[in-house]
């Protein structure tokens, strides 16, 4: 079908040194010299390099290589297929373009050099800087691996994310508001932070089903959503999605596409694509059709992922999904009457409350045309 | 005409899952009735869940040629009967329609309290019964002392039992003679007026209802003018035939048959099991005896989970009725259900396959509310009303008693077990009447129990308080005084009609603070707090509350992530739709049925 322009560019590595016990990712355990990995970046870089030629990567403004684990793969390798990417659409400085790493694998050298090859932004894999919490979640590295990786990537990055995980059994409050203020200290710019899910098909389901590991506790993990959403805000971080903080102009461009319905091209094994115009929107997994939406399930889902950001959705915005979806305004005022979602500043945003009852808000939304 | 000489009509008989249908297959099968390839297991019970829970829910009647080693060529007729104690009206009749019954023991498990009952039934038909041990081929088989037990316990001689296995085959030739030699041949006058019991009948979209009959005296034909004697419903007969076990027409039944008799009558309550077929004009005044009107056991409140489905609920019901006469309803109205059907049953079982009828075949959602029986309520000025639910009671003040219906209950035990049923019994307020030891290893226990006590879980906790060995048979006893109130539950400081119910005044406490405990576990966290309260009038029993939801699944919401998102919102919204809105409190279904399910 004919289509808008692809505005962002996923790359996926699947390989990791290992599996952590509560990942369900699409990423397999393969070591780093195996063969397996040299055939498949070669053949991404393929990829990339038709995508060019077909014209697909003329506008797109981010990139982001992820996995798996991408600092994983080693450098040789990275080179390549950061250069293919830079010979393929334009890298300049204003095209974000993030990488994802592991701390057991984040070299001072690789930071260098892919710094050198265009990546701007460095997400990294910290989960937690408490031993005891990285060994229950069955990490590779240490609280020091995480350490030196995250000093080591602000050498060159100014835009140094850090991925923490809370809820996780065994980890105390005080453990996991450690954590956060140290990411802090050795200079984030950006911090993400997850509750534990258990994933069917996952060693920690496994536990929990066999009782080994109590289930993660709701209020727990309420009450550590909220200790982050204090302390960063303390260190000046603003919320600006319901799991990402960032220092002014440090926001993720890339993820900000997939709440605001750009289209993107995924790359790789299990990356997603959607494609779509103004009458419908697809995205495609391994050649297969995901999601087929017509104009009114496009709309009912901009609201839902807008509400995932703190800015929400514009009035102008409900007014024009209200063209299609005539009960749009009334869930909002629902919604509002339930202290889900605040209306001010000519916007809908979604409260504490709503963050944390995510599926309670967006359910609602998405009922308006599922 | 057949020479009723050569006729055999008999019943098999047996405690549930002693192999009654699968044993009456292997009849079929050895009269070459139904050749084995075609055999669909326990072909008799013809409805889905019939097989599924191995019951048998309608009566049956299939005609076999069985040419005996005399040489001869026997008719049997065999009438395979329900087999659950909802349906004893049922088993009667059915047993009226026939001389004898091969009661069926299962080898490894022995006499069971429906053996009795039945085998009593079948005595009290003036039956003769030919014992059978079945399920021989078993390594636990133990036919001695099951033989003993039917001598000590049902008063049977035993010695000439037969010994049999559906499952292999083994002994159904015995069977087949023992039926030939130990059942008489039916009696009746042959040139008397027609005379003919109707012991079970269906609906057929097609020939309108089709009665099961048996022949007592006289004969019936085609274009004969019949008169059900009861109901008074007059009509052509369209067809007369016998089941092989297909349909196949006959020029008459004569007396002493068995076979089905097309009315094209509408309505199955015109022609109703137990009534008595005559002729029209010149025919007999007095009726078969055994006739009753069907009065359902305990009722419930069926409601559309989605209110849309209110009128095809309606037509499900009137379809389903066309073929149960038993099945009776009324709209009902729920502050907190919305509309729905007051629906009264034979008992727990015949609601379950009802329901689940409903669910099946007719695609519908229902919410059941807890199952009530029917009370007495008398009030100031000598009037009564009839209390099919808790939400028709009365204020307090306006009545004078309430009564409430006994039942007798036999339970047949191991002897170690006494002091377990005699303290759960008790605790249900059950009275004890008497105890008869039938053997060494069988006690029988009589107790008259409030029916509202049985319908909670009691046959559960029976059989778990006994290690399974238990079993369980009763039947009505009347109506009694009781110190009833009605307890009413109340969610977020509302009263929920549909989770009121009525209870004895002395255990009112206790059941309403259980009861809060098990709705705090069973109704999810809200986005808000809901207080849940049990209430007797204005005063509070007990109160517990459900936490307010602090947060739901946050997971991450990248690329791919988001069609995960939005499959995970529609199995919630699915979910959703297996909740009922009470105000605005998510309750889910098996709230309304938890009040069945409360520990003491």
């Amino acid at each position: 079908m004919p289509h808008d322009p692809y505005k962002a560019l996923y790359l996926h590595l699947p390989f990791c040194v290992r599996r952590c016990g509560y990942c369900d990712f699409a990423t397999e355990a393969v070591p780093a010299d195996d063969a397996r990995i040299d055939a498949y970046v070669e053949d991404l870089a393929l990829q990339v390099r038709r995508k060019a030629k077909e014209g697909e990567l003329a506008a797109v403004e981010t990139v982001y290589i992820g996995g798996g684990t991408p600092s994983h793969v080693g450098m040789p390798r990275l080179s390549m297929l950061l250069y293919t990417l830079s010979l393929s659409m334009r890298l300049e400085p204003d095209v974000e373009c993030a990488m994802e790493a592991n701390p057991e694998s984040l070299t001072g050298n690789m930071v260098r050099d892919i710094w050198a090859l265009g990546v701007n932004r460095l997400s990294i894999g910290v989960q937690s800087l408490d031993d005891a919490v990285l060994r229950t979640l069955g990490r590779a590295h240490s609280a020091d691996d995480a350490r030196r990786a995250v000093a080591a990537a602000r050498e060159r990055f100014d835009n140094v994310s850090v991925d923490l995980m809370c809820g996780i059994p065994g980890q105390s409050a005080e453990s996991f508001e450690a954590t956060v203020r140290e990411a802090v200290a050795l200079g984030a710019s950006h911090v993400s932070v997850y509750p534990l899910t258990i994933e069917p098909h996952t060693p920690f389901h496994r536990a929990v089903m066999r009782g080994q590991m109590p289930e993660p506790d709701d209020d727990v993990e309420a009450a550590h959503m909220e200790i982050a959403a204090r302390v960063l805000a303390e260190a000046g971080f603003s919320r600006y999605e319901v799991a990402s903080y960032a220092l002014p102009g440090q926001e993720c461009r890339h993820n900000i596409a997939y709440w605001t319905g750009a289209p993107y091209l995924g790359l790789g094994r299990s990356a997603a694509t959607m494609t779509q115009n103004d009458k419908r929107r697809m995205r495609v997994q391994d050649g297969r059709v995901t999601d087929d939406l017509d104009a009114r399930q496009m709309a009912a889902e901009d609201l839902m992922l807008g509400m995932r950001m703190t800015r929400g959705v514009s009035e102008a915005q409900v007014e024009r999904a209200a063209a299609l979806l005539p009960e749009a305004p009334a869930a909002l005022a629902r919604l509002e009457a339930q202290g889900l979602v605040a209306h001010e500043g000519g916007r809908f945003r979604p409260t504490e409350r709503g963050w944390l009852c995510g599926n309670e808000l967006y359910g609602a939304l998405f009922d308006l045309a599922p | 005409m057949t020479d009723p000489k050569h006729i055999r009509n008999f019943s098999i008989i047996a405690h549930i899952d002693h192999g009654k249908s699968t044993l009456s297959d292997r009849v079929l099968e050895m009269t070459g009735t139904v050749a084995s390839r075609d055999m669909k297991e326990q072909l008799l019970d013809s409805m889905d869940i019939e097989r599924e829970r191995g019951i048998t829910i309608k009566s049956q009647a299939v005609r076999v040629d069985y040419t005996a080693d005399d040489g001869q060529t026997y008719q049997f007729n065999l009438i395979d009967t329900p087999g659950h104690v909802d349906f004893t009206y049922e088993v009667s009749r059915s047993l009226a329609a026939c001389e004898g019954a091969v009661l069926v023991v299962d080898a490894t498990q022995g006499v069971e309290a429906q053996t009795v009952a039945n085998a009593m039934l079948a005595m009290n038909a003036d039956l003769e019964i030919v014992p059978l041990i079945n399920k021989i081929d078993l390594p636990a088989a133990d036919p001695e002392r099951v033989r003993a037990e039917i001598e000590d316990g049902l008063a049977l001689p035993a010695d000439d039992a037969v010994l049999a296995s559906g499952k292999t085959g083994e002994g159904v030739h015995d069977l087949l003679e023992a039926v030939v030699y130990g059942i008489p041949a039916p009696k009746g006058d042959a040139d008397a007026p027609l005379r003919a019991l109707i012991f079970d009948s269906y609906f057929d979209a097609y020939r309108g209802v089709v009665a099961f009959i048996r022949v007592i005296d006289g004969s019936v034909k085609k274009g004969d003018r019949i008169r059900m004697m009861a109901t008074g419903a007059e009509t052509g007969v369209e067809e007369v035939g016998a089941r092989r076990p297909a349909e196949v027409a006959l020029p008459e039944l004569s007396v002493g048959e068995v076979g089905y008799l097309v009315t094209g009558l509408k309505e199955v309550s015109q022609v109703k099991t137990g009534d008595t077929i005559t002729l029209a004009e010149g025919g007999v005044a007095d009726p078969l005896p055994g006739y009753r009107e069907v009065k359902p056991m305990v009722y419930t409140g069926l409601f559309p989970i989605d209110g849309d489905q209110y009128e095809p609920l309606k037509e499900a019901l009137e379809k389903l009725s066309l073929n149960d006469p038993a099945l009776i309803w009324e709209p009902e109205k729920s502050h907190a259900l919305g509309f729905g059907f007051r629906v009264g049953f034979l008992g727990l079982l015949h609601m379950e396959v009802i329901k689940e009828r409903l669910e099946r075949e007719f695609g519908l959602d229902l919410l059941a509310t807890a199952p009530s029986v029917e009370y007495h309520v008398h009030k100031q000025g000598g009037e009564m009303v009839s209390l099919h639910s808790p939400q028709e009671m009365p204020d307090a003040g306006e009545i004078e008693r309430i009564e409430e219906p006994y039942l007798k209950a036999k339970i047949l035990i191991p002897p170690d077990y006494v002091g377990a049923v005699m303290e759960l019994t008790t605790a249900r307020r059950g009275t004890f009447v008497t105890m008869n030891y039938l053997s060494q290893t069988t006690v029988e226990m009589l107790w008259e129990i409030p029916l509202s006590e049985l319908i909670m879980d009691y046959f559960d906790k029976l059989k778990s308080n006994t290690k399974g060995y238990a079993s369980l048979d009763y039947e009505f006893d009347g109506y009694k005084e009781s110190k009833l109130v009605k307890l009413d539950i109340l969610l977020s400081g509302k009263p929920v009609d549909a989770l009121s119910f009525i209870v004895h005044k002395d255990k009112a406490y206790d059941r309403g603070r259980v009861l809060a405990d098990k709705l705090k576990e069973i109704i999810p966290r809200q986005m808000f707090e809901v207080p849940i309260q049990a209430a007797i009038g204005g005063r509070v029993l007990a109160r517990e509350t459900v936490k307010a939801k602090r947060k739901d699944v946050l997971a991450k919401c990248y690329g791919g992530d988001i069609s995960r998102k939005r499959k995970l919102l529609e199995k919630q919204k699915a979910g959703k739709k297996r909740m009922k809105a009470i105000g605005n409190v998510e309750v889910p279904q098996e709230a309304f049925m938890a009040i069945l399910k409360v520990d003491e």
